[in-house]
């Protein structure tokens, strides 16, 4: 009986944790980028989901990919991979990558997060082909930035009032940051060929100096079951620039 | 005056032609779109004998103003397939698996 409840338990808090997230999802967005003063549409994102198995476990490969259009390519070319396997059920991450490559800047960064959740294992590959090797402590909680913005999708803005805040840790270049989420309120957004929809407005603010402003990151995920994100607006160091969803499937 | 004007005129208006041709994007609308003030001040405060030089710029900045409409409106925004990338990627991908059955 203790068993059977204790299971239950267990599928009730994995029901509460439970990602909306599924496999296959494919997510396309045209960035654009302020260039004085008029956005000028440089890249293609996309954000994809599937289900990577190995001998013991089963994974959730998200991926963030970011290829600039070809009539950049000669100027500027952009081809950023950020990936994350993660638990499919918790959003708990397991190995994390951020391969960069931005008009000749190169950086391949590898996180492995220990089993136990509370360390990870760093590897950095320079562009001379040499590689940086080091393990730093994490707390529990600690995400990388790709399950981050998956682990958004999760959350029942339904129930919050605009205004109120909930928080994150993300690991980024090795360091922890806090990430403050803020609830704004229901706006109408145009959502690529999903048509206009109602979103919820959130902002995300970091006591980090690689995010500008107050309320100038925000993202827009539409109110209902799914919670894409339709819009992001972003205001970094180099500049300011808006991610708009083009095309959402399924397979 | 006139003479300051013709000059900034014609600068932007070549500057616009040139951003067209390359693929710049909305940028072009920025030079071009001074190219049309410029002239269209340069027109007022012409004498009638005078204008008909401004008129052509006039002309030349509100053609380069519809070709880059046209290009933004008619032309797509494509991406290459990238066959280093795609393979740096399936490669990654081999390692990932090695990686999370170590986990």
């Amino acid at each position: 009986m203790k068993r059977y409840l204790l299971a239950f338990g267990a599928l009730l808090i994995a029901g509460f944790c439970f990602s909306q997230i599924k496999p296959n999802e494919k997510l396309t967005y045209a960035a654009s980028y302020n260039m004085s003063g008029l956005m000028t549409q440089l890249a293609q994102v996309t954000m994809q989901t599937e289900t990577v198995n190995t001998s013991k476990k089963s994974f959730l490969h998200l991926s963030l990919e970011a290829t600039t259009f070809s009539k950049w390519d000669k100027f500027f070319k952009i081809r950023d991979l950020y990936e994350a396997y993660v638990d499919p059920l918790t959003l708990k991450s397991s190995l994390y990558k951020r391969n960069i490559n931005e008009g000749g800047y190169i950086k391949n960064e590898k996180y492995i997060f220990e089993p136990d959740g509370k360390s990870i294992n760093s590897t950095t590959k320079h562009k001379d082909g040499s590689e940086t090797k080091k393990s730093f402590r994490i707390g529990s909680s600690t995400q990388d930035a790709v399950a981050i913005v998956y682990r958004l999708r999760t959350i029942d803005f339904s129930t919050f009032k605009p205004g109120q805040t909930t928080s994150f840790v993300m690991v980024f270049d090795e360091k922890e940051y806090p990430i403050l989420v803020k609830y704004m309120g229901l706006e109408n957004v145009p959502a690529g060929n999903l048509g206009k929809k109602q979103c919820y407005k959130i902002s995300i603010s970091a006591k980090t100096d690689k995010l500008k402003g107050i309320d100038k990151n925000l993202i827009w995920l539409t109110a209902d079951s799914k919670k894409i994100p339709a819009l992001v607006r972003f205001s970094i160091a180099v500049g300011t620039g808006q991610l708009a969803l083009t095309n959402a499937s399924e397979n | 005056m006139r003479k300051f004007l013709i000059i900034v005129s014609l600068f932007f208006v070549v500057l616009g032609i040139v951003f067209t041709a390359l693929p710049l994007g909305t940028i072009a609308f920025l030079p071009v779109g001074l190219a049309i003030v410029t002239a269209a001040l340069l027109i007022f405060i012409s004498k009638p004998e005078q204008r008909k030089f401004p008129k052509w710029i006039l002309l030349a900045g509100l053609l380069t103003l519809l070709s880059i409409m046209g290009k933004v409106v008619f032309i797509q925004d494509k991406i290459e397939t990238d066959k280093q990338f795609e393979q740096q990627k399936i490669d990654s991908k081999k390692q990932d698996v090695k990686d999370l059955e170590g986990l």
